[in-house]
């Protein structure tokens, strides 16, 4: 099959070429030289002047001026510069030209690449949001998804905060179970997200949110799609462009925990009010605790025999035997403090880029290193692009985008973000009066007796400072353009990535811990993926009449991915060292080796688009496409996705001529389908799997082997296919007062059908369909919202004044199950220590709460009698509502499970992002501001904060200072008491919920630019430096360490303790030359 | 125009020689893993036997699924023995706290655990049924192996579904005839599981090709215990006369006890005499940390300082202890009244506390089924008491010990690759030789045979009493031991009986067994109550060790006999609006 298609990939390359030659035409030239001046008269440097019609161009010296040859059958230039609008210029006769270009003061006519093809913002009929890149670049940040946080209306981000890690990046709510990322193109080439990517490299950003922008794309664009162009050279000189910035970012504050005395109270407090005798082993036996100099060994005193240092041993091979002395922390370890710092963050980047008649250059050298503000933890990355464009003829284009990258970072293993297995975790799952070091400089820790099971996370952090996560990628495509017979453009464009990951870590032995790995393992893994996609297009272009343009595009697509990888492991390591960490290395014990292939997937596609403008007031267009995708069987493998959208630029109408504000209006309609085929591409398949721990077994009683097994661990679906999502759209773009106001709304809905669920099979059928179930296509989900984009831009004081411009996007979803299967009304996720947080049911938005309503405290023993049957309920203790339990749904006076209800859910009313920049002389100001309004979260930290028994670890203010007691009733705490049950800590209730809206000032930017006058005398075009501060305040009533919380979709909102957004203060440098 | 014209159909060439070969281009066929015609042959059968067997353990880790784990340990400790009362859930009130609801009946059917227990036990079910589905299509299998693989894949089937029966009484019974899986829960599959053990019984050779099969005793030990379950003893009677006379271990070997009581619970004697049918634990077998070996018990080390790292639960109840408790003379327990006087235990104790333990005469096996302040715990020196005891206050003063593993075996029979030290290759016995003895003695009691029964009982007892078997301090007993044998004839059909099933508690504790014993002797409310209020301090305010959580709980006949049928598997069932599976009475 691979042979058969590169056979043809072979037959087809030379033929595409030679007739792109056959069009080849020549034509007489003639010179034309100028200069180019702003409105001021200021001459405008790096201009591109271009022959309409043809891919001549040059761009200007610094002095504005310019000189090309034309052909003669042309007779238009074409002049554009950025921030001002393009004009086109007669030229017939002329032999030399003075244009004038004025500052642009409207968007309409800027160009943006959309799906296959690129258009006038004007002529746009699709709901198409156009990212400013250069405030999306202004947010320091490795990954360009965390970047476009509130800069596009319609796209949810929340960002995931740990040095490299990305985004969830939502384009208009959730249309899927599985994924809902979108379709992320670059340069023409579909990838996974945007990590990849050096931000800096980004030229042009457009998110396509409707079907009729995005179904072009078929079966992978239900979910949006992010086209994202590069930067190319432009004709003209060689220029150098060096931007760098360093910075530190702070950690913030962490929790609000007890010191040591404190925690000494809660615990003879919490055991009075259980009854059970008060702790003696670290606090003595008196009536009030008494802190030991020791806590291990136990509660002893400075001079007591058990504490002399001579008895200290450590010895790794007799972990449980060892002697060790930790010296107590009377004060208090702030663990937070402990695993936290100010962590540097630097970014340098040096372009160069330029280009002559028949080329074109562009090259990026990038280096980014962001320090974790969690100590030794780092993100490194080395990225190096080379983008070049070669005129082989006046008609044909030959070109290359490629993108080579390095990473490195050490948190392989971290245990992941938001779970009490992290730093942060542990930061309150420790008790204070642990100290960090014992009293010979190793680690102290939980070994201390009654003092919980937490880890010590400095030594966590210190032990995986070599472990290292490297990922190479190289990205990117080549392709080749011919225009032929004016109106027809040929494109074929073969890309696709290759990436090779490798990571290794060490697990060491521990021995501070209550809980210790008396063993240590090595692990070692290789994986590599690999992706091509290769698209031909056919466009034309034409306008009849001068009232009729047609564009029209046709084109094939193939898509492949592929990929491997290999883990193995060993253990009982002789010794720790850097050096000797090798699977090589390793006892012979214990020994295992994992890998595999991924299934191949495969799509194939042919599409075509038609747009039409009649007199540049009634727009049309339609889209098809159709997809063939290996995921699916046979039976459902090909779809079908068309869309629709009709344009009215009603100011073009006479009625309207008097409107003056009004200086452009127009009005869009849309609709489409799009599809979500991202599962995985063994679902139609029944297999059998077997493994040293799913189905081996010793028959032989060996104790120490088994023999091969096998089992059912997959039932396939042969019918699954694509998720159909069916989007209408209606909104408007509107240009106001000259240009000054911009205005861009739009209001969807989105209903998804066939969606894809992961139906459990039944239990009798399998493990496969319980615990890795098959994907159907049985349910569904609504999204409705609005988008909305404002942009309004004033000059106060002349062009010598104060240039002033404002951008706010708005954003709303609202999200609605409206089936599951059969049967099924619910399905529950986010799972913890006391159940399921989150269940997502018909009629509720995905990712909802569900637990009991607390309704207050049992205030006494009456109130417990009078109150519903409730298990354990007693004074202090959580009092629920009843709600239901009869078979009408009625109350009936006991607390069951029918009494939980929906609580609330992290899917917020809308959200917004402000930017306001300035700019006065040579100075300019950015700030923008990000905002989160009616989202709510589950604060589970407090599970581990706010009740006694929820294992050892450190305890809130609140619960030793303003927990229930028979005299503060007032409390919205429970009881303080070593208990555990249904009425205090045991369940998921409404305690935890808060409300997490917030604001925040993402960016504060000054930046000063060096007169000309000053930096042209050493030759340089520009030079400007910045401050910057990043997140330097939010607000929000939210009490736990950050509300914007990164989840699963289907499982989001619930805090354990959230890696936080980081203060950053930076100064930067751009210099241009 | 030509030239239009060919630059068009060149395009479309490309198009038209990439379109004819995407039909192959889009067919992918999932890598790594086989379908099921691969497998319909001996050695594929033979491997799918592998799958059903190892599903035993109650843990899968890999091959695309993960299920199980401590919520459906094979030994069902948290079912067979937490609920009985001769353990607490242990640890600290906060860690698995699923558990406090089963152990204080307060549990719903959303619980986590059953749902797990569920999944677990079919999955079993349906790998049993994939050996016979795809023996069916394989032609390369002679006679006789059909014949024992069918037997073997019958006796696993009805060993799940027997698990099924007895936790939740009314469950779908599955063959591989099974297309459409949307079961009804209304038929009792006592029949079912009858005819699929019996089949195995009346099918399987003695002596078996590997330790871990089950051969022809088993199965029959297995067919007797399912009709014990019934209550036909005259049924189970001669069978188990049977097995008691002729049976033998799958390697040919005559049963008969072990001269050490302890010898059961040792990784090193495993698969002796009297491991009649065994769950098989290995380690360091390539497997993920441990997976095959006794993942189900990993949390019930003793907490920090002895064996295993992790979790201190599983604490034995002062009931339990108590029980163990026998006349100084006689050296016979007092089943009726063996609360009325407590052992001495250290609870409120620190470890830096003078502590003696009880000096009153004991049965030997208690210090080789509960760890406890002062007395050899294996190879681990003298348990310490409060320091390897996670939260005394919560869960008292007592660990395990009957899962645990020897000093000396450290890393050679433990995994220590994972976040807990100690997971063991120190099998779960499922059928000891001694429950065939005592069943048997059951039998004789219902059938009047007292002075056989007695016979038997002493049998159990006569191994308890051999001083070479007892916890040694040094080189004298660590406690005064006494195990004395029923001198004289029962004096009732109650007294028998009541001694018999006193001697199943006293024998497997903390085995996993005793909820089920006391549901199908049909007095777990009585039982169980006076457990809880003993345990919860209720009937005895006096009582060192208590757990007044306890005290609050009550056992509803009727009700709690069985486990609530998990939400999950009902929800499941719905079809036109009507859930096919219905809930256990009372929940």
């Amino acid at each position: 099959m691979k042979q058969k298609l590169l056979k043809s990939i072979g037959r087809a390359i030379p033929m595409l070429l030679f007739s792109m030659l056959l069009c080849t035409a020549a034509f007489a030239q003639r010179p034309i030289s100028g200069k180019v001046v702003a409105a001021n008269g200021q001459p405008v440097s790096g201009a591109t002047v271009a022959v309409k019609g043809s891919n001549l161009a040059t761009s200007t010296a610094p002095d504005g001026s310019f000189a090309l040859s034309v052909p003669n059958d042309r007779s238009t230039l074409v002049v554009t510069y950025v921030g001002f609008d393009g004009i086109e210029v007669p030229i017939t006769g002329l032999s030399s030209v003075n244009i004038t270009l004025k500052e642009r003061t409207s968007s309409l006519n800027e160009v943006v690449v959309t799906g296959y093809t690129s258009q006038a913002k004007k002529d746009i009929t699709g709901s198409v949001a156009v990212v400013n890149t250069t405030d999306l670049k202004s947010i320091p940040q490795a990954n360009a998804e965390a970047q476009l946080q509130g800069r596009a209306a319609g796209v949810n981000v929340t960002i995931d905060n740990r040095p490299g890690a990305g985004a969830n990046v939502r384009i208009r709510g959730f249309a899927s179970f599985g994924d809902n990322q979108p379709l992320y193109i670059i340069d023409g080439v579909p990838t996974g997200g945007l990590g990849g990517l050096n931000p800096n490299d980004i030229e042009s950003m457009q998110v396509l949110k409707d079907a009729a922008s995005a179904s072009i794309y078929g079966a992978r664009a239900s979910n949006g799609v992010i086209v994202v162009t590069t930067k190319r050279g432009r004709q003209g000189g060689a220029k150098v462009a060096f931007n760098m910035y360093y910075g530190t970012q702070n950690p913030a504050q962490g929790f609000n925990l007890l010191n040591s005395q404190e925690m000494a109270d809660l615990t003879f407090k919490s055991f009075r009010n259980a009854n059970q005798p008060t702790p003696t082993t670290q606090y003595g036996s008196g009536a009030n605790p008494v802190l030991p100099d020791y806590i291990l060994p136990a509660g002893k005193f400075e001079g007591d025999p058990a504490v002399n240092p001579d008895l200290y041993n450590l010895d790794l091979n007799n972990i449980n035997g060892s002697y060790l002395i930790h010296r107590a922390n009377k004060v208090g370890t702030d663990w937070y403090d402990e695993i936290t710092r100010n962590a540097p963050i630097q970014n340098y980047n040096l372009a160069v880029s330029g280009g002559g008649n028949k080329s074109r250059y562009m090259m990026s050298l990038d280096y980014f290193d962001q320090q974790a503000v969690i100590i030794e933890s780092f993100f490194k990355r080395y990225t190096l692009r080379v983008n070049t464009e070669f005129n082989v003829k006046d008609n044909i284009r030959i070109g290359q985008n490629l993108q080579i990258l390095v990473s490195e970072d050490n948190s392989v293993q971290n245990n992941g973000n938001n779970g009490e297995g992290t730093e942060i975790g542990f930061a309150y799952r420790n008790q204070p009066i642990i100290p960090v070091y014992d009293i010979k400089g190793n680690f102290a820790g939980s070994r201390a007796p009654t003092l919980g099971n937490s880890g010590n996370p400095v030594a966590n952090r210190m032990r995986s400072k070599d472990n290292r996560g490297q990922n190479t990628s190289i990205f990117g495509n080549v392709y080749a353009e011919v225009d032929f017979l004016k109106h027809f453009t040929a494109r074929t464009s073969f890309g696709g990535q290759i990436n090779y990951g490798n990571y290794f870590f060490f697990g060491f032995k521990t021995y501070e811990n209550s809980e210790n790995n008396t063993g240590n393992t090595f692990t070692e893994g290789f994986n590599r993926f690999r992706s091509w996609t290769w698209t031909n297009t056919l466009a034309y272009k034409n306008t009849f009449k001068e009232k009729h343009d047609v564009q029209a595009l046709i084109g094939t697509e193939a898509i492949e991915e592929w990929g491997r990888n290999i883990e193995g492991r060993r253990s009982n390591y002789f010794i720790e060292d850097l050096n000797f960490r090798a699977l090589n290395s390793g006892g012979a014990s214990g020994q295992v080796a994992n890998g595999g292939p991924y299934t191949p997937a495969a799509l194939f596609s042919i599409f075509g688009s038609v747009n039409y403008t009649f007199n540049d007031k009634y727009l049309a267009s339609f889209t098809l496409r159709r997809d063939g995708s290996s995921r699916f069987g046979p039976n459902n493998r090909y779809g079908i996705f068309p869309s629709a959208a009709v344009g009215w630029r009603i100011s073009r109408e006479n009625f309207m001529r008097d409107v003056k504000w009004i200086t452009d209006l127009k009005l869009r309609a849309s609709w489409g389908q799009m599809g979500n085929q991202r599962i995985n591409p063994a679902n139609a398949f029944d297999q059998y799997l077997g493994g040293p721990g799913s189905s081996n077994y010793d028959l032989n009683g060996s104790s120490n082997s088994t023999i091969q097994g096998f089992q059912l661990s997959f039932v396939g679906n042969p019918d699954g296919k694509w998720e159909t999502n069916e989007t209408v759209n209606v909104g408007f773009d509107a240009t106001l007062f000259g240009g000054k106001t911009e205005v861009i709304f739009d209001w969807y809905q989105k209903k998804t059908k066939d969606l894809l669920f992961r139906l459990a099979g039944f239990a009798y059928q399998g493990a496969g369909p319980v615990s890795n179930p098959a994907f159907v296509n049985v349910a569904g989900m609504n999204n409705t919202g609005i988008d909305l984009m404002i942009t309004q831009r004033a000059l106060i004081g002349g062009t010598k004044g104060v240039n002033l411009s404002g951008t706010l996007t708005f954003t709303t979803y609202k999200n609605e199950i409206t089936e599951l299967a059969e049967g099924i009304d619910f399905f529950e996720t986010r799972g913890s220590r006391i159940g399921n947080f989150v269940r997502n049911a018909v009629g509720q938005p995905i990712s909802s709460f569900f637990g009991y309503r607390v309704i207050g405290l049992f205030a006494d023993a009456a109130d417990v009698t009078k109150s519903p049957t409730q298990d354990a309920a007693a004074p202090g203790r959580f009092k629920y509502a009843d709600i239901a339990g009869n078979p009408d749904g009625t109350p009936d006076g006991r607390i069951t499970d029918a009494d939980r209800t929906f609580l609330g859910s992290p899917n917020p009313d809308f959200s917004y992002g402000l930017q306001l920049n300035g700019a006065w002389k040579g100075f300019d100001l950015g700030v923008f501001f990000y905002g989160v309004q009616g989202k709510e979260a589950m604060n589970y930290v407090k599970w581990w904060t706010d009740f006694f028994p929820s294992f050892q670890g450190n305890k809130s203010k609140e619960l030793l200072y303003n927990s229930w007691t028979p005299t503060n009733l007032g409390a919205k705490t429970p009881i303080a008491e070593n208990l555990s049950n249904f009425s205090n800590n045991n369940a998921v209730n409404s305690y935890y919920l808060e409300d997490a809206s917030f604001f925040r000032l993402k960016n504060l930017t000054v930046g000063y630019t060096l007169p000309s006058a000053l930096t042209n005398k050493v030759k340089i075009d520009k030079a400007r430096i910045y401050f910057q501060t990043t997140n330097l305040f939010t607000i929000t009533k939210y009490t736990g360490l950050d509300p914007e919380l990164i989840g699963a979709d289907d499982a989001g909102g619930v805090d354990e303790g959230i890696y936080p957004t980081v203060k950053q203060f930076l100064f930067g440098v751009n210099i241009n030359f | 125009m030509k030239k239009i014209a060919f630059s068009i159909l060149s395009l479309a060439t490309v198009g038209v020689i990439t379109w004819s070969c995407s039909k192959s281009f889009l067919d992918r066929k999932p890598l790594g893993g086989l379908d099921a015609t691969t497998l319909a042959n001996k050695n594929g059968v033979e491997a799918l036997l592998v799958g059903a067997y190892s599903v035993l353990d109650g843990f899968i880790n890999g091959g695309g699924i993960f299920l199980g784990g401590w919520e459906s340990s094979g030994t069902n400790w948290v079912y067979g023995s937490v609920v009985a009362g001769d353990a607490h859930k242990g640890s600290d009130a906060g860690d698995q706290p699923d558990i406090n609801p089963i152990e204080t009946f307060t549990a719903t059917p959303t619980n986590n655990y059953f749902r797990i227990k569920y999944n677990l036990v079919y999955e079993g079910i349906a790998r049993s049924n994939s050996v016979l589905k795809q023996l069916a299509a394989a032609t390369d299998v002679s006679d006789a192996d059909v014949k024992r693989i069918t037997a073997e894949a019958r006796f696993l089937r009805g060993h799940y579904h027997f698990e099924a029966k007895k936790m939740w009484n009314n469950v779908p019974y599955v063959d591989e005839k099974v297309t459409d899986f949307n079961l009804k829960n209304d038929a009792d599959i006592w029949p079912l599981i009858e005819a699929d053990i019996k089949n195995a019984y009346d099918n399987l050779p003695e002596i078996m090709s590997a330790k871990g099969r089950v051969n022809k005793w088993a199965a029959g030990a297995l067919y007797a215990k399912a009709l014990m379950f019934q209550r036909k003893y005259t049924e189970a009677k001669p069978i188990l006369d049977a097995i008691y006379t002729t049976g033998k271990n799958a390697q040919g070997q005559k049963y008969a006890l072990q001269a050490k009581f302890s010898a059961n619970f040792n990784a090193e004697t495993k698969n002796s005499t009297e491991s009649v049918f065994a769950v098989q634990y290995s380690v360091n077998d390539g497997s993920n940390g441990g997976d095959n070996g006794g993942w189900g018990e990993v949390l019930n080390f003793p907490y920090t300082g002895g064996p295993g790292t992790c979790c201190g639960f599983f604490q034995p109840s002062q009931d339990l202890v108590n029980s163990y408790q026998v006349n100084a003379t006689t050296g016979l327990p007092d089943p009726a009244n063996y609360n009325s006087n407590e052992v001495k235990s250290d609870q409120t104790l620190r470890s830096a506390d003078p502590f003696t333990p009880e000096t009153g005469t004991l049965d030997a096996r208690l210090d080789w089924t509960v760890g406890r302040r002062g007395i050899p715990f294996l190879d681990w020196g003298k348990h310490p008491g409060f320091n390897w005891i996670r939260d005394q206050a919560y869960s008292g003063p007592y660990a395990a010990i009957k899962n645990t593993y020897y000093k000396s075996q450290e890393k050679v029979l433990t995994d220590n690759t994972f976040w807990t030290a100690g997971v063991t290759a120190n099998n779960y016995t499922l059928i000891r030789f001694a429950d065939v003895i005592l069943w048997l003695a059951e039998c004789e009691v219902e059938g009047s045979n007292l002075e056989k029964a007695r016979q038997l009982i002493n049998e159990v007892r006569a191994r308890a009493a051999n001083p070479a078997g007892f916890v040694l301090d040094g080189a004298v007993p660590a406690a005064n031991y006494k195990v004395g044998l029923y001198t004289t004839p029962f004096a009732s059909q109650a007294a028998a009986r009541t001694a018999v099933r006193f001697e199943r508690k006293l024998e497997f504790a903390m085995e996993g067994h005793r909820f089920f014993d006391l549901v199908r002797w049909q007095v777990a409310a009585t039982e169980i109550n006076r457990i809880l209020d003993y345990n919860g301090g209720v009937s005895n305010p006096s009582i060192i060790n208590k757990r007044p959580y306890m005290g609050q709980a009550n056992f509803t006949a009727g009700k709690h006999e069985y486990f609530p049928i998990p939400q999950a598997a009902i929800d499941r069932s719905v079809s036109g609006g009507v859930a096919n599976i219905k809930q256990n009475p009372g929940y």
